[in-house]
């Protein structure tokens, strides 16, 4: 039993957060640099796919690097500290889906010249025996060609044109590009329900890792700056109201961070538990992103209310998070159903 | 990363649990007194002379000298075949007995870890005092050095289950001068050397329930051969016990209270049924409570992956803190399930005592509060 990464694994995390860096620093998304509607990111596809990035997890056999639910894991915080676009997500789900039938629409995929977008439920979905019918959201699908819907109990991948009526929004998290459509008896080319085998529990795994890497760069935001913002002659971090909110945050993402590292290992190993843990680290990873996000404005002061620094881009992303697949309240409902797991 | 355990490891587990299945005590553990403390040391005893007291002990003292993975398989199987909450050992096996290990003379080590293994005897914490609690390096209680002497004069308190311990790890100020933190004694104190006097405290979970004292020291002689580590370092040695307390030391709790979650998740399903709970607020909540104490596991696992790389840090607040905080809720949950028949206090309750009891675990072993300054300025690296 070993819950810290390997050797091998701290080099993964190390090669993307390194070409995260270089490629997609938090500053892009500032007013001055790319603007506030939409994001740069779409030019990071094609560069994560030349590193491999695209299909971490899909098997060898499948045109991937064949890596496990732990190294897909990793990366994913490494992407939500960095707010790479939710697009990301449904490049690798999509991939997945799309490797054990269709090599060459994951291959694209892999490659980053499909793009994938999300859809999540607006309201009930009716999904019998895999035709899906409901109304939509779909997430940075303007140019895919592809869209993953996830629903509580069911993942799927749809080419784009089967959702009708699509109609652009303007999203709450600006950065992402929103739409509203629907499916009328829709037909997926590849889904599977939350029942066989792990590739629902694999999209809650990634949206958990995803919100602990916000939930960890919001602190990080809160911490830095409360050690350089001063007030009644001494850095803020010093006054306990602000130092304790810190502490919570810290706890908060410890909790997330923890969590989703156990249930990668449990998803590496294809476990009956995978759907438990999946969920249980979804819950307190999203609860980490809302809470970390919203505390790390009020520790900012009103620069964190301003578009000038990232403070408001965590608790933006971590709504919009919130709703793929299902929100909160959705999920507790679907975990407190399960049955328990010692 | 992984969760896999050896071969070796898995007939560890089954061993655990076969002795665990035949030997658990079945009587209910009194709460207080003289038969709380013969169960105690009773069921020490049976797992001294099962070979199961000190798995991760070294082997000199007694133990089986085992990795910290064992020791975490072994509260696993207890935990899950519900062994009792032995809490009179707690500060024998897990404050006095790893410090003595880490700063103890020979004698000291020879004389006294195979007694508290072998749950001969029981110790008590003399740390607080009436005007030092969470500002602890302050505390007044004086020793002056008069020959091979110490003699002690002051009092402590909230000093658990001194009414019922043979030793007590005691703090006393041995040079009033220095600084606050380096005038500091750690103490062996015999309880029945004359000049000690209890006052006993009530605490708030049950009328009549007797936990904690009062302590007065009157011109109490203990032989200076009983300070552990040297005189007036006692703060560091003090530090090293209070590491191991806030993080491995916490292990079998965090572990049991997975069990608990579960039999509150029965409790709701019975009483709200298993479709309601699913949207109602009660359900909502105890997702929540399962996720989190489902974390706690794998925030247990990550403390256990670390030490055996380096001894736990200031990072075990973190877990520590969460832990403190979640556990009330856990026990505050169970009164809405219950409703109004939470409001009786039955002679065999399973919860409303529990629950009560938990406002302590945000203020013993360092509150809330303090625990937050620890990770601001130490884990966070904020300034003071
Ligand atoms: C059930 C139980 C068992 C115990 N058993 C033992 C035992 O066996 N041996 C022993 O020695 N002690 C024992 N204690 C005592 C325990 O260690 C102290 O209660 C604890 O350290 C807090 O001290 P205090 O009670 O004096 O509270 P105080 O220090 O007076 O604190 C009061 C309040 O002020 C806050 N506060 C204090 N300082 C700060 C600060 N710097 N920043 C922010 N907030 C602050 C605290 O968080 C708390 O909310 C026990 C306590 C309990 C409840």
């Amino acid at each position: 039993m070993n819950l810290l990464p390997t050797e091998e694994q701290q080099q993964i995390v190390d090669m993307v957060r390194g070409f995260l860096a270089a490629s997609a620093p938090l500053e892009r998304l500032r007013p001055d640099k790319f603007g506030q509607i939409g994001n740069p990111d779409a030019a990071l596809w094609p560069k994560m796919a030349e590193l491999g990035i695209l299909g971490l997890g899909v098997p060898e056999e499948g045109g991937g690097l064949g890596l496990s639910a732990v190294e897909e894991a990793l990366t994913y915080i490494e992407f939500g500290r960095a707010l790479v676009s939710v697009g990301v997500l449904g490049a690798t789900l999509g991939a997945h889906l799309a490797a054990r039938t269709m090599p060459d629409i994951a291959a694209a995929i892999m490659a980053g010249t499909s793009a994938v977008g999300l859809a999540t439920p607006r309201g009930t979905v009716a999904g019998d025996d895999g035709i899906f019918s409901g109304e939509f959201h779909l997430i940075e699908a303007n140019e895919a060609d592809f869209i993953v819907l996830l629903t509580s109990d069911a993942i799927a991948l749809f080419r784009r044109d089967e959702f009708m009526g699509q109609s652009e929004r303007l999203s709450m998290d600006s950065h992402m590009r929103l739409m509203r459509a629907a499916l009328e008896s829709g037909k997926p080319l590849s889904w599977s329900s939350v029942k066989d085998g792990i590739d629902h529990a694999r999209a809650n795994l990634l949206i958990a890792a995803y919100a602990t890497g916000v939930a960890e760069a919001a602190l990080a935001g809160a911490v830095d700056y409360a050690k350089v913002r001063e007030q009644f002659g001494k850095p803020i971090g010093s006054f306990q109201a602000i130092k304790h909110k810190c502490a919570d945050m810290a706890i908060a993402a410890e909790v997330a961070s923890c969590q989703v590292s156990f249930a990668s290992v449990i998803l590496s190993k294809n476990s009956d538990e995978s759907r438990f843990h999946a969920l249980a680290s979804r819950i307190v990873a999203v609860d980490a992103a809302l809470k970390n996000g919203a505390t790390g404005i009020q520790v900012h002061g009103a620069i964190g209310f301003t578009a000038e620094v990232e403070a408001h881009l965590f608790v933006k992303r971590a709504h919009l998070i919130d709703f793929i697949g299902g929100d909160q309240r959705v999920q507790k409902g679907q975990f407190i159903g399960a049955d328990a797991v010692i | 990363m992984n969760l896999d355990y050896t071969a070796e490891d898995e007939i560890f587990r089954a061993e655990a649990r076969e002795w665990l299945d035949a030997n658990i005590p079945r009587e209910v553990r009194p709460p207080d007194g003289p038969g709380m403390r013969e169960f105690d040391l009773g069921w020490q005893r049976k797992q001294f002379e099962g070979g199961w007291a000190g798995v991760s002990w070294p082997v000199e003292y007694g133990g089986r000298g085992l990795s910290l993975t064992h020791q975490l398989i072994w509260y696993e199987e207890y935990a899950k075949a519900g062994g009792p909450n032995a809490e009179l050992l707690f500060v024998g096996c897990n404050h006095a007995a790893p410090t003595i290990m880490a700063r103890g003379t020979d004698e000291q080590k020879s004389y006294h870890l195979p007694k508290i293994l072998s749950g001969e005897v029981a110790w008590c914490q003399g740390f607080s005092e009436p005007n030092n609690g969470s500002d602890l390096g302050g505390l007044k209680c004086r020793a002056e050095i008069v020959g091979d002497e110490l003699v002690v004069n002051g009092s402590k308190i909230w000093t658990s289950s001194a009414h019922l311990a043979d030793w007590q790890e005691l703090l006393v100020r041995t040079d009033p001068a220095a600084p606050k933190h380096k005038g500091i004694s750690w103490v062996i104190c015999d309880m029945q050397t004359p000049g000690i006097e209890l006052r006993p405290i009530l605490i708030m979970t049950a009328p009549g329930h007797h936990h904690f004292n009062q302590v007065f020291y009157t011109d109490v002689r203990i032989p200076l051969s009983n300070v552990v580590g040297e005189v007036n370092d006692g703060w560091n040695v003090a530090m090293s016990t209070l590491g191991f307390e806030r993080g491995t030391a916490g292990m079998l709790e965090n572990i049991r209270y997975g069990a608990v979650v579960e039999r509150l998740v029965d409790m709701a399903r019975q009483r709200l049924g298993a479709s309601a709970l699913e949207n109602d607020d009660i359900g909502q909540r105890l997702a929540q409570l399962r996720a989190e104490v489902t974390a706690v596991r794998a925030m247990t696992y990550r403390i256990a992956s670390r030490a055996a790389i380096a001894p736990p840090g200031s990072e075990v607040s973190l877990a520590r803190a969460f832990f403190s905080q979640l556990q009330q809720r856990i026990r505050r949950i169970a009164l809405d399930i219950i409703g109004p028949d939470s409001i009786e206090l039955p002679e065999d309750d399973p919860w409303i005592r529990p629950y009560l009891r938990t406002y302590s675990n945000t203020i013993a072993a360092g509150t809330s509060e303090i625990q937050r300054n620890i990770i601001g300025e130490r884990v966070l690296g904020l300034p003071r």
